[in-house]
């Protein structure tokens, strides 16, 4: 890849009255500019839109750490346990592994969907366990509101008290293979 | 004694001591990914003024900081203490904040802080060798840090900074010029859209003076701008490369 082939913050790229800003672009006085570091890219409209300009984006090749945003769906690592909330670190958000900590909620409503007055903490996570959970929100200053309340979300690895990872029996239940032992979780329903 | 002064620095020719022109700047070394634990980083050397930049994040803000919508930049500037002449104590002195108060200035408006809501940027500077014009080094190298960091930026800042001896202006001074001089201007500009981030003048200046030195420093800026581009395409391409 040659260096003139990439484009730096500041540099214009066209009117804005001919392409349509994607990311890493952003339009100032009816032009287009980058705003990273990376390979100028055009998409063309698709047929069916009544705005044929076409989308220019910049693509940046080395991957930044990636940050929690809401609508996300992020893996994370139950930290501690209250009655009404549980905390978790948050260690990848979608495929992509965060370089920082960062703190996430579940509270108590989150959790499920359903019965939402009778959720019992204690039954539904345990500090160590991993779990998939959606941002819902930037919440406070202190954490990210994940929530677990689909069905695709939840716990996804667990380890018992005799420290082997747990197998998934049902949508409430977790069961460890050498002792048999029955554990209640929030189960995530892994497709 | 002031005569003295004066012609230490220029030569019978009207060039300075490095043989410089009045209007011509040190030669710059650019490189981008110095640091390997840090999300962007980048190192600058002019003439004999060397300086290295690390930026983490984004990353979560401390507790202690109330919530924002937008995020947080925050600026470090620390000296060696074998960076000047006079060995210097070890911890942050009353430059070292102004230095940091000043990089973040010219860094806010150039960084779109809404990209990375509620988290935080740091950007660490430390300056190796201080050999005059250190501020303005020390600006450029942390915008493009920030640009390797894959910061969502409006554009990058470059810096330059002058000083006047007498009649003469002298564009990007070395620390021996700079310690005689009577007046100094230092400029950070987002060289794409021509937008001035930070100016600050030292010194008596007329105003017919302070003009002159404004757009010397400004086309300077746009110069330094082109050589910052190349090195972060460049070096881009390099790590492209090298994956």
């Amino acid at each position: 890849m040659s260096a003139n082939e990439y484009r730096t913050p500041g540099e214009v790229l066209g009117w804005a009255s001919e392409y349509v800003a994607g990311p890493g672009t952003y339009v100032w006085h009816e032009k287009v500019y980058a705003s990273v570091v990376g390979l100028l890219r055009l998409t063309p409209a698709a047929t069916d839109v009544e705005d044929q300009r076409p989308t220019i984006e910049v693509t940046r090749e080395k991957e930044r750490g990636a940050v929690p945003e809401p609508g996300t769906v992020v893996t994370a690592k139950i930290t501690k346990l209250f009655p009404r909330q549980a905390a978790a670190s948050i260690v990848c958000v979608g495929p992509r592994a965060v370089r920082d900590k960062f703190t996430g909620i579940i509270r108590q409503q989150d959790v499920r969907a359903t019965e939402i007055d009778k959720v019992d903490m204690h039954t539904s996570f345990r500090p160590g366990d991993i779990v998939r959970a959606e941002v819902i929100s930037l919440g406070d200053s202190r954490a990210y509101y994940l929530s677990t309340a689909k069905n695709e979300l939840g716990v996804v690895s667990a380890t018992s008290d005799a420290g082997a990872a747990m197998v998934p029996v049902s949508w409430q239940e977790m069961q460890c293979p050498i002792t048999g032992q029955r554990e209640p979780r929030k189960v995530a329903k892994v497709i | 004694m002031f005569l003295n002064s004066q012609k230490a620095l220029l030569k019978s020719d009207g060039t300075r001591l490095d043989d410089r022109l009045p209007s011509h700047v040190r030669p710059a070394f650019l490189k981008t990914g110095a640091v390997s634990v840090a999300a962007g980083s980048a190192y600058a050397e002019f003439g004999s003024t060397k300086v290295i930049v690390s930026v983490y994040g984004p990353r979560e803000s401390k507790k202690a900081q109330a919530f924002s919508d937008i995020g947080r930049l925050n600026c470090d500037v620390k000296f060696t203490s074998f960076a000047t002449p006079l060995r210097g104590k070890a911890g942050q002195d009353v430059s070292d904040k102004e230095f940091s108060v000043l990089l973040h200035k010219a860094l806010e408006d150039a960084v779109d802080l809404h990209s990375f809501p509620k988290t935080t940027v740091d950007v660490f500077a430390l300056v190796l060798q201080s050999g005059g014009g250190d501020l303005p080094a020390i600006i450029t190298c942390a915008s493009l840090a920030l640009a390797d960091a894959g910061i969502v930026m409006h554009d990058i800042v470059a810096a330059i900074s002058l000083s006047c001896v007498g009649k003469d202006l002298l564009l990007d001074p070395t620390y021996k010029e700079e310690s005689q001089q009577d007046g100094s201007v230092f400029i950070a500009l987002m060289t794409s859209r021509r937008e001035i981030t930070q100016v600050t003048f030292t010194g008596e200046w007329s105003s017919t003076k302070a003009s002159e030195a404004l757009e010397l420093c400004c086309d300077a800026c746009v110069k330094l701008g082109e050589v910052m581009r190349v090195c972060l395409k460049e070096d881009a391409a390099e790590a492209t490369e090298d994956t």
